[in-house]
């Protein structure tokens, strides 16, 4: 296992996935969830131009992730849009006392 | 220019779908005339697309190779069925104008009839397994929203819901059908399974053969799915006449023939169809005779016919079966037309309380009739024409005991056609009802559908030349303009089936000396307005799912972190088995 | 340029955890407005200038605007520390799956990175994933409707409140 760049990145991109994963189960807070969200999905961004640059189609995987960027920004304008009527309807942000599924 | 033709035959219903939705409910004059405009555009175009049709690709759109290319190839069988769709779609719709004249959520219903019928003549065109199968689920949805459209009426609703579900199995068995295809042959396109199927191994294509099967008879209601097509009928009648008789059921048997060179050797398929078709034909047959709701008897009517179809597809009659197909979805519809003027009037769809209304409905007698007599086989209408051939068919190719089965059906069929006109439009009236003659548009639709019932047999000849040009994997023998028709006059079957007509008929004008007869098969009769069974069967499933559903409710805690949990165990679980190497 | 790589990648790392662990929301944006940037950086040093650039200033400027935007409106909120489920379970279950990723991904990036040949970025873009670009001008169209839809408030049709 030679310490070369694409391991490096490699360590780099599961790393940052698995923070955001983890972040994401852990949160309590929705805007919380949606940051958690965010790193995960720099996350799959670097994977992105990392494939590319491995298996040498290089401007698939940039104009992959360029549609990332744009698809991932609106899911966090609408998800933030979301967050912010639901503290005005809910009263609390807080995951646990959201839910109104019975149980 | 063919590939143009069937852009605008799909394209132009769906854009008045999004056009009449767009106009709203406060102008009802206004949906009403984009929609009748959108729909007459469609069937000319469709027309027009007949004259075009050819064995080869129309329209080629590659999509990126996941999914294959979505092809189009307007050969016979699919032209002639995307005629039929959008011009009796556009009868339907022009009917719809004085049918569903002050009604509410108008915009909702014209942009679903409009979207079903793009996505009917979509199916029929269509080259490609998946865009078959996103176009057939396309359908399901609209039968399901119009079936459900007074959704306020719980009756309507579990109606809409009971015949989504049943065709939604049938979907699951085309999907599963279609990605064994793709996994062996690697491709797909339709057009390249027809002619390769000897690639697929022997076991798979036995199961894609059966799934097809099962894909059709529950989008067809035939046997074992026949419940869902009666409940239906709490659909505005329009809607009965264009889905429900005319287009959507017709897709399991175009389906069943479109694929039948690949599946006509494995063994044991063949009788399957032939079962189906017969066991949906007789058992629809014994309940239409005792039914009271006219469009129930004109729904196991339906089944029964359908029944006929799939026969003939089994006995390896393929002209036969489409040519009944279009003969049917004429007569069919005029009969639900027709039946749709006369419940528009007097308000009830009960049968036992009519009669007498040919008195003040002669125009709407004259052209039930017409439909009627096609149904039950009348020489020089289109129904005899087209049944006698599959009865041909049958008696040549098929097994005997069939052959007489289908026969009893024949004469029942005339048997319970005669029962429905007469309860509802000769002897004395039953009860005080109101009612008035069709008004203009209703009458224009039935009009132009009386004169398809009694003229469409001409195109016996040019239809058959068209499906055996166009369809170089099918065995269709080629005879030209009248032979056919005149093979009908001269088989002995034909006299045969028509003396098993005229008992039927016979059967019911002395109806008063068989009472005995009808005592004696009174229980039978209970079995058969209790659909032999099938109906608790449904509910049992029914309640067997529900309680499996409540068992398993714990697993939804509303919680967003357990969703993500199951997400990442999920992951894992996939990631140990390509570690494990699979 | 492995070191400068390696200490980006420890520099994201750190930044990421931050951005969880911490407790009020704005230090929380702020800390991933700073990943943001990282990450623009690292995927410079790959060769990728034009993503870079997008990356930088809708990653790290639009959205972290947009976050604090919203922490402003909907206000931070003092919450109970314990979490939903238990934290250790966690942790195992995603040190698993990284681990199994990097396993199963390891033969793929045994080599060094084979050159790049630049420039072909825009032309690729525009005529080869042109569908692509479309449906993202729908997407963000839709996604402007969608806020917009959010956060306003009902309007009432004149005709509609005779009819009721």
């Amino acid at each position: 296992m030679t310490l070369s760049i694409p391991m490096i990145m490699l360590l780099v991109v599961a790393g940052v996935v698995a923070i955001g994963f983890y972040g994401l189960i852990i949160s309590r807070n929705l805007i919380k969830v949606v940051i958690a969200m965010q790193i995960l999905v720099k996350g799959s961004l670097l994977a992105l131009v990392l494939a590319g640059r491995t298996t040498g189609k290089v401007n698939l995987g940039q104009s992959m992730a360029l549609t990332v960027i744009i698809a991932d920004t609106i899911v966090a304008v609408i998800a933030l849009a979301l967050a912010v009527q639901i503290r005005r309807y809910f009263g609390t942000l807080d995951l646990k006392s959201l839910t109104t599924l019975r149980r | 220019m063919a590939g143009f033709l069937i852009l605008l035959t799909i394209g132009i219903p769906w854009l008045g779908a999004l056009v009449v939705w767009w106009v709203g409910d406060r102008h009802p004059k206004v949906e009403h005339t984009l929609a009748v405009i959108f729909s007459v555009v469609a069937g000319a175009v469709a027309l027009g697309l007949v004259s075009y049709n050819n064995f080869a690709e129309a329209l080629h759109q590659p999509v990126g190779g996941a999914f294959g290319d979505f092809t189009f190839i307007p050969d016979g069988l699919g032209v002639f069925l995307a005629a039929v769709a959008t011009v009796i779609g556009s009868l339907a719709v022009i009917f719809s104008v004085n049918y569903m004249s002050g009604e509410i959520g108008l915009g909702r219903y014209y942009a679903y009839v409009l979207l079903f019928i793009g996505a009917m003549a979509g199916l029929v065109l269509t080259s490609n397994f998946l865009l078959l199968f996103a176009f057939w689920e396309i359908t399901a949805l609209c039968s399901y929203a119009l079936i459900s459209f007074h959704n306020d009426d719980p009756k309507a609703v579990k109606g809409g819901i009971k015949a989504l579900i049943m065709t939604q199995v049938g979907g699951i068995g085309l999907l599963v059908g279609s990605l064994i295809i793709y996994s062996h042959t690697g491709s797909f396109d339709i057009r390249y399974f027809l002619t390769n199927y000897e690639n697929v191994p022997y076991v798979a294509l036995t199961v894609v053969a059966y799934c097809f099967l099962i894909a059709a008879a529950a989008k067809s209601a035939q046997f074992p799915f026949q419940t869902w097509l009666p409940d239906a009928m709490e659909a505005p009648t329009p809607i009965s006449a264009l889905i429900h008789a005319a287009t959507m059921v017709n897709a399991g048997v175009y389906l069943l023939a479109r694929f039948y060179p690949a599946f006509e050797y494995i063994p044991y398929w063949r009788t399957a169809v032939i079962v189906v078709g017969v066991l949906s034909a007789l058992m629809a047959a014994l309940m239409a005779l005792v039914g009271t709701d006219l469009k129930r008897v004109l729904a196991y009517s339906t089944i029964s016919q359908l029944g006929f179809m799939v026969y003939a597809i089994g006995v390896g009659g393929i002209f036969s079966s489409q040519f009944h197909l279009l003969s049917h979805s004429i007569f069919k519809a005029l009969l639900f037309l027709g039946a749709g003027a006369v419940i528009h009037t007097v308000g009830t769809r009960d049968m036992t309380k009519m009669g007498g209304l040919g008195k003040t409905m002669p125009f709407v007698r004259t052209v039930f009739v017409i439909g009627g007599l096609a149904l039950s086989g009348i020489p020089i209408l289109n129904g005899f024409w087209s049944k006698e051939l599959i009865l041909e068919s049958g008696l040549a190719e098929g097994p005997i005991g069939s052959y007489i089965i289908m026969l009893i059906v024949s004469g029942l069929t005339a048997l319970y056609t005669f029962r429905c006109m007469w309860m509802v439009f000769y002897g004395k009236p039953r009860s005080e009802l109101h009612s008035h003659d069709a008004p203009l548009a209703m009458g224009i639709s039935l009009a132009l559908l009386a004169v398809g019932t009694l003229f469409s047999w001409l195109l016996a000849g040019p239809f058959n030349r068209m499906l055996s040009m166009t369809l170089p994997t099918h065995v269709i023998n080629l005879k030209e303009g009248t032979a056919i028709l005149g093979d009908v006059l001269l088989e002995p079957s034909t006299y045969l089936a028509l003396l098993v007509i005229g008992l039927g008929i016979a059967a019911w004008r002395w109806r008063k000396s068989l009472q005995g007869v009808v005592k004696f098969l009174g229980v039978f009769g209970e079995e058969a307005a209790a659909g032999f069974g099938f109906e608790d069967l449904n509910q049992g499933i029914v309640k067997l799912v529900q309680s499996g559903a409540e068992g398993l409710r714990i697993t939804q805690t509303g919680l967003l972190s357990w969703n993500v949990l199951a997400i990442a165990v999920g992951l894992a679980i996939v990631l140990v088995f390509l570690a494990l190497g699979a | 340029m492995l070191y400068i790589l390696i200490a980006v990648g420890l520099g994201i790392w750190i930044c990421a955890i931050q951005a969880i662990r911490v407790h009020r929301l704005l230090t929380s944006a702020i800390w991933l407005a700073g990943a943001s940037a990282l990450v623009a950086l690292m995927i410079y040093l790959l060769d990728a200038p034009e993503v870079a650039v997008i990356e930088l200033s809708v990653g790290a400027g639009l959205v972290t605007v947009l976050f604090v935007f919203a922490i402003n409106i909907a206000g931070e909120e003092e919450l109970a520390i314990i979490p939903v489920l238990p934290k250790p379970l966690v942790i195992i279950l995603i040190v698993v799956n990284a681990v199994l990723l990097i396993v199963l991904n390891l033969p793929a990036f045994g080599v060094e990175l084979p050159p790049v040949l630049g420039g072909q970025f825009t032309k690729t873009m525009w005529q080869e994933r042109g569908l692509d670009i479309l449906l993202q001008i729908v997407l963000i169209y839709s996604g402007v409707l969608g806020v917009l839809g959010l956060l306003s408030e009902k309007k009432i049709h004149p005709g509609e409140e005779e009819q009721a």
